[in-house]
C-alpha cells in the first residue's frame, strides 16, 4: 500500500548543524534554557499549598522528560527496549503503536527556546508550535527525541503538513493524509486504508505482527486511558472546581511522554483523591469565581503563558479544548467485536470522525462541541487563544463568537506566541475581562 | 441486565414461542408483522406472519375473504403502530436465526462484510420487488386474465420465495417441507429460487450482520408507519460528537443516525430497534429510545465504558 509515504533521511542537507562542536554547545545552551522554563512552570504549580497529592506524579514526569537525565524510565535501554514512535496532532491510533510493541510519544512542541531554534528552519510566519516541534527535533533533545527514529505526521494544517517535509531532514517521517472533508464515504474509506497502511509500516518497523489478540489487548488498555480521562472530565465539571485548570492541563499533557499504563494508574489515583475532595467539599474559589473555557490554539507544555495568567487573575480554567488536553481524551474507541476489521474500523472512526481540529472543513462539529462544553462546565467566558500564524483557529473565531454571543457568553481573543515579552500587556486585557465576568456573575447570583 | 442480554432473552423466547408455542397451546394469531412462518406446521406454530393470510385472501377472489383480511390488517397495523421495529430486532424468528449465525461468526472471529453505499442503494429495490410479488401476484392468481396455467402454480408466491418458509420448518425439525416442488415448471422455478434465497440468507447472515433484513418486505411494511409509530429513536444534536460508533455497531449499517444534524427523530427506514446504537453511544443522552414520547432507554458514558471495557 502506498498510503503512507516514507521519507529518506536527509540529515546531510541540514544547514548550520554541520559543525559538531558548535552543535554541542548550542545543545547545552538549549538544554539549560528549556530546563529553566520548565522548572519555572513546575515550581509555579508546586507553589499551590493545597496541591492534590496525586499531581506530583505528573510533575515528576515532566521533570524527568525535560530536566533530569537520562529521562523517563521507559527510555532507559535495558529496562525497556521497545522502540519509540513520535506522533504529532491527534489522529494517530496509538493502539496500533502499542500493539506493534512500540511506545508512542506525542511530540508537539511548546517550548519558547525550541521555537527560537525553529525560527531559523521555517518561514517567519509559521506558528510557534511547528517552530518548537522542529527546534526540538533538530537538536535531538531531550532524550525522548533522541530515542525515537521515526515520527508520524498527519496532514492537518498547512504548517504541520510542510513541517513533515522539513522534519525528514532529521528523522524518518511517515506522512498520513487526513481527509479535510471527513463525512463522505470516499474520504472515510481512504482514511481507513491509511490506517491499514500505518499498521503495515509499524509491523515492518518493529518486526512484530499486529495480530487480532495484540490489538484487542491494546484497545482495552487504552480504553482504560479514555475511561480515567472521562472520569477526570466529569470530576472537573463540578462548579466550583476541585482542581485548577492548569494542573489538569499538566496531567493531560504529561500523557504525551508517559506510557499509557503508568499514566492511567496515576490518574486513577488522582481521580479517587479528587472524588474524595468533592465529598469533603474542598472546592477552589467560590460560586463567584468566573469559569473560563480556554479555547483556540493549544497551550502546549511548557508554554503555560496564558493558562497561568488566567488563573493568577482569579479566574478558573474549567476546561480547555486543546488537542493535547481534553479534546484528545474525550472520545473513546468503540468496538463491540474482537474481529480485526471491526477493531480497525473502530480505530479509524475514533481518530477521524469526532476530531474537531479546525483543519477540517466544514467543521460545524466543533461549534456543537463547544456549546456542549460551555453547558457541561457552566462556562462564563471564553478566552480564545490564537497563536501567531495559526490561521485556522482564527478563522473559526467568527463563528464561535457568534454562537456564544447568542448564549450570553463573552469571548476574548488573545493573539500571541511563545515569547514572554507581551505578558504584561496581555495581563491587563485578561484582568479587565475577568473583572467584568466577576461583576456579571455576582449580579446574577444576587 | 444490559440491553444486549435483555434483547437476546426476549428474542430467544419469542423464537421458541412462535415456532413451538403450538405444542403447549399458544397461538397468537395470523396478523403478526414478523416472519413467524405458517409452514412450521399447525401443531407447532405459535403465531403466523401477516403475509400468509394476506396472500391467501387476495388469491381467493371472494368478497367475504377480502372483508375479513381488512380486519386482520387492522390488527396487524395496530401491532406495528404500537411496537414498530421492535418486531424485527426483538421478536422475529428469522431475525433470531440471523443473530444466532452472527454470534457464531463473532465467536470464530470472522470479519463481517460491509457493502459500499452504492451497492446498498442499488439493492434497496429488492424489498419493493418482494412486496409487489406478495401483493400483485395473488391478484393475478385470483383473476387469471392471462397465462392461467402459470398463475395456478403461483399460489402463495412470496412464501415460495421467502427464506423463512424453508429455514424455520427446518430448524423446527421438519425437513419434509424443505425441497423443490416438482409439480410444474413454475413451481420448480419458484421453490428453487426460494431455496437459493434461503441458502443465501444463511451464508449471508454468517458474514453480514442481519443480511436478509435489508431485503425484507416486512421491514418495508413497517416503515410505512414511521410517522405514527409509538417507538422511536431520538438524538440530541448538540450532544452527539459524530464519533461514528453508532454506525459501526449498527447491524443495518444505518449511517444517518450519526450524520443527522437537523432532526431530532432518527428512526430511519431500515432500523430494527435493536438499540445497539443507544447502548454503544458514549455520550449522555445523545441517543434515546422513546415510547410515546417517554424515554425508555438512554445512552450514558458510564454505560458505554461498562460495555466496552468488559467486552
Ligand atoms: S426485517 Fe428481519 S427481523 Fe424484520 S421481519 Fe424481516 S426478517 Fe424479520
Ligand atoms: S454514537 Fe452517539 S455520539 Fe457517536 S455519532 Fe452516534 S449518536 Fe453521536
Ligand atoms: S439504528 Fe440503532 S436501533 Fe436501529 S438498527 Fe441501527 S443500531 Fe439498531
Amino acid at each position: 500500500m502506498d498510503a503512507t509515504k516514507y521519507h529518506k533521511n536527509y540529515q546531510q542537507l541540514s544547514p548550520d548543524i554541520k559543525q559538531e562542536s558548535t552543535r554541542q554547545k548550542r545543545k547545552e545552551h538549549f538544554a539549560r534554557g528549556v530546563a529553566r522554563s520548565v522548572e519555572t512552570v513546575l515550581a509555579g504549580l508546586e507553589g499551590n499549598p493545597d496541591l492534590p497529592k496525586g499531581l506530583n506524579y505528573f510533575i515528576n514526569v515532566m521533570r524527568d522528560v525535560f530536566i533530569n537525565s537520562p529521562g523517563p524510565n521507559f527510555l532507559e535501554a535495558g529496562a525497556d527496549s521497545r522502540k519509540i514512535v513520535g506522533t504529532y496532532c491527534m489522529m494517530i491510533p496509538e493502539e496500533l503503536i502499542y500493539a506493534a510493541g512500540a511506545i508512542p510519544v506525542r511530540l508537539s512542541g511548546g517550548s519558547y527556546e525550541a521555537s527560537c531554534i525553529g525560527d531559523e528552519l521555517v518561514p517567519r510566519d509559521t506558528c510557534p508550535v511547528v517552530k518548537a516541534s522542529i527546534g526540538f527535533i533538530s537538536l535531538n533533545f531531550p532524550s525522548v527525541y533522541e530515542r525515537c527514529d521515526v515520527v508520524i505526521v498527519p496532514t492537518t494544517c498547512d504548517s504541520k503538513r510542510k513541517m513533515g517535509e522539513e522534519l525528514s531532514k532529521f528523522k524518518d517521517v511517515w506522512m498520513i493524509e487526513v481527509p479535510h472533508i471527513k463525512e463522505t464515504e470516499g474520504s472515510r474509506t481512504r482514511w481507513l486504508e491509511q490506517i491499514y497502511a500505518l499498521k503495515e509500516n509499524l509491523e515492518k518497523y518493529t518486526g512484530r505482527k499486529i495480530r487480532r489478540k495484540n490489538l484487542d489487548v491494546s484497545i482495552k488498555m487504552i480504553g482504560q486511558v479514555w475511561y480515567q480521562a472521562r472520569r477526570f472530565y466529569e470530576l472537573r465539571r463540578l462548579s466550583p472546581s476541585v482542581i485548577f485548570g492548569q494542573e489538569a492541563a499538566l496531567v493531560l499533557n504529561a500523557y504525551s511522554y508517559d506510557t499509557a499504563s503508568s499514566w492511567t494508574e496515576a490518574l486513577a489515583e488522582l481521580n479517587n483523591e479528587l472524588a474524595e475532595l468533592c465529598k469533603k467539599g474542598c472546592f477552589i474559589g467560590n460560586n463567584d469565581t468566573p469559569r473560563i473555557l480556554l479555547a483556540g490554539s493549544p497551550s502546549v507544555f511548557p508554554n503555560w503563558k496564558i493558562p497561568s495568567l488566567i488563573e493568577e487573575m482569579g479566574a478558573m480554567i474549567a476546561t480547555e479544548e486543546s488537542c493535547l488536553g481534553d479534546r484528545y481524551f474525550y472520545d473513546p474507541v468503540g468496538t463491540t467485536e474482537q474481529t480485526m476489521k471491526d477493531m480497525m474500523a473502530g480505530l479509524g472512526s475514533r481518530y477521524l470522525m469526532p476530531c474537531i481540529c479546525p483543519s477540517f472543513a466544514p467543521n460545524e462539529d466543533r461549534l456543537y462541541r463547544l456549546l456542549q462544553i460551555a453547558e457541561d462546565f457552566e462556562i462564563d467566558g471564553i478566552i480564545y487563544h490564537v497563536l501567531k500564524g495559526c490561521i485556522i483557529y482564527d478563522f473559526e473565531l467568527i463563528r464561535v463568537e457568534k454562537i456564544m454571543k447568542e448564549r450570553g457568553i463573552a469571548v476574548l481573543r488573545i493573539e500571541t506566541d511563545y515569547n514572554p515579552e507581551d505578558v504584561e500587556q496581555i495581563r491587563t486585557r485578561v484582568e479587565a475581562f475577568i473583572e467584568v465576568l466577576k461583576v456579571k456573575k455576582k449580579k446574577r447570583g444576587e | 441486565m444490559n440491553v444486549t442480554k435483555l434483547r437476546w432473552t426476549v428474542l430467544t423466547a419469542s423464537f421458541l414461542i412462535l415456532t413451538f408455542g403450538g405444542l403447549i397451546g399458544i397461538y397468537l394469531g395470523d396478523f403478526l408483522p414478523t416472519f413467524a412462518c405458517a409452514f412450521v406446521g399447525g401443531e407447532k406454530v405459535g403465531g403466523i406472519c401477516f403475509l400468509y393470510p394476506m396472500q391467501a385472501a387476495l388469491e381467493s377472489a371472494k368478497w367475504q375473504e377480502y372483508k375479513s383480511i381488512l380486519v386482520t390488517f387492522f390488527f396487524f397495523s395496530l401491532l406495528i403502530i404500537v411496537f414498530g421495529r421492535v418486531w424485527c430486532g426483538w421478536i422475529c424468528p428469522l431475525g433470531f436465526i440471523q443473530d444466532f449465525l452472527d454470534l457464531i461468526r463473532r465467536k470464530l472471529h470472522i470479519d463481517y462484510i460491509r457493502f459500499p453505499q452504492k451497492l446498498r442503494e442499488g439493492l434497496k429495490s429488492i424489498k419493493w420487488i418482494f412486496l409487489f410479488i406478495a401483493l400483485l401476484i395473488p391478484l393475478w392468481v385470483a383473476f387469471p386474465f392471462f397465462a392461467p396455467d402459470v398463475a395456478r402454480d403461483m399460489r402463495m408466491p412470496f412464501c415460495s420465495l421467502c427464506p423463512a418458509r424453508y429455514i424455520l420448518p427446518m430448524v423446527s425439525g421438519d425437513y419434509l417441507r424443505v425441497g423443490i416442488d416438482f409439480k410444474s415448471a413454475t413451481s420448480i422455478t419458484m421453490s428453487a429460487l426460494g431455496i437459493i434465497f434461503s441458502a443465501l440468507t444463511i451464508f449471508g447472515a454468517l458474514l453480514k450482520r442481519r443480511f436478509f433484513c435489508s431485503y425484507c418486505p416486512m421491514v418495508l411494511f413497517i416503515s410505512f408507519y414511521k410517522k405514527i409509530g409509538f417507538v422511536r429513536l431520538k438524538k440530541n444534536i448538540q450532544k452527539c460528537t459524530r464519533c461514528e460508533i453508532c454506525y459501526n455497531v449498527c447491524p443495518m449499517e444505518i449511517e444517518d443516525v450519526f450524520k443527522e444534524r437537523e432532526k431530532e427523530d432518527v428512526t430511519f427506514a431500515d432500523c430494527i430497534m435493536c438499540l445497539k446504537c443507544v447502548e454503544s453511544c458514549p455520550e449522555d443522552d445523545a441517543l434515546q429510545a422513546t415510547f410515546l414520547g417517554k424515554t425508555i432507554f438512554r445512552s450514558t458514558w458510564t454505560g458505554f465504558f461498562k460495555g466496552t471495557l468488559n467486552r
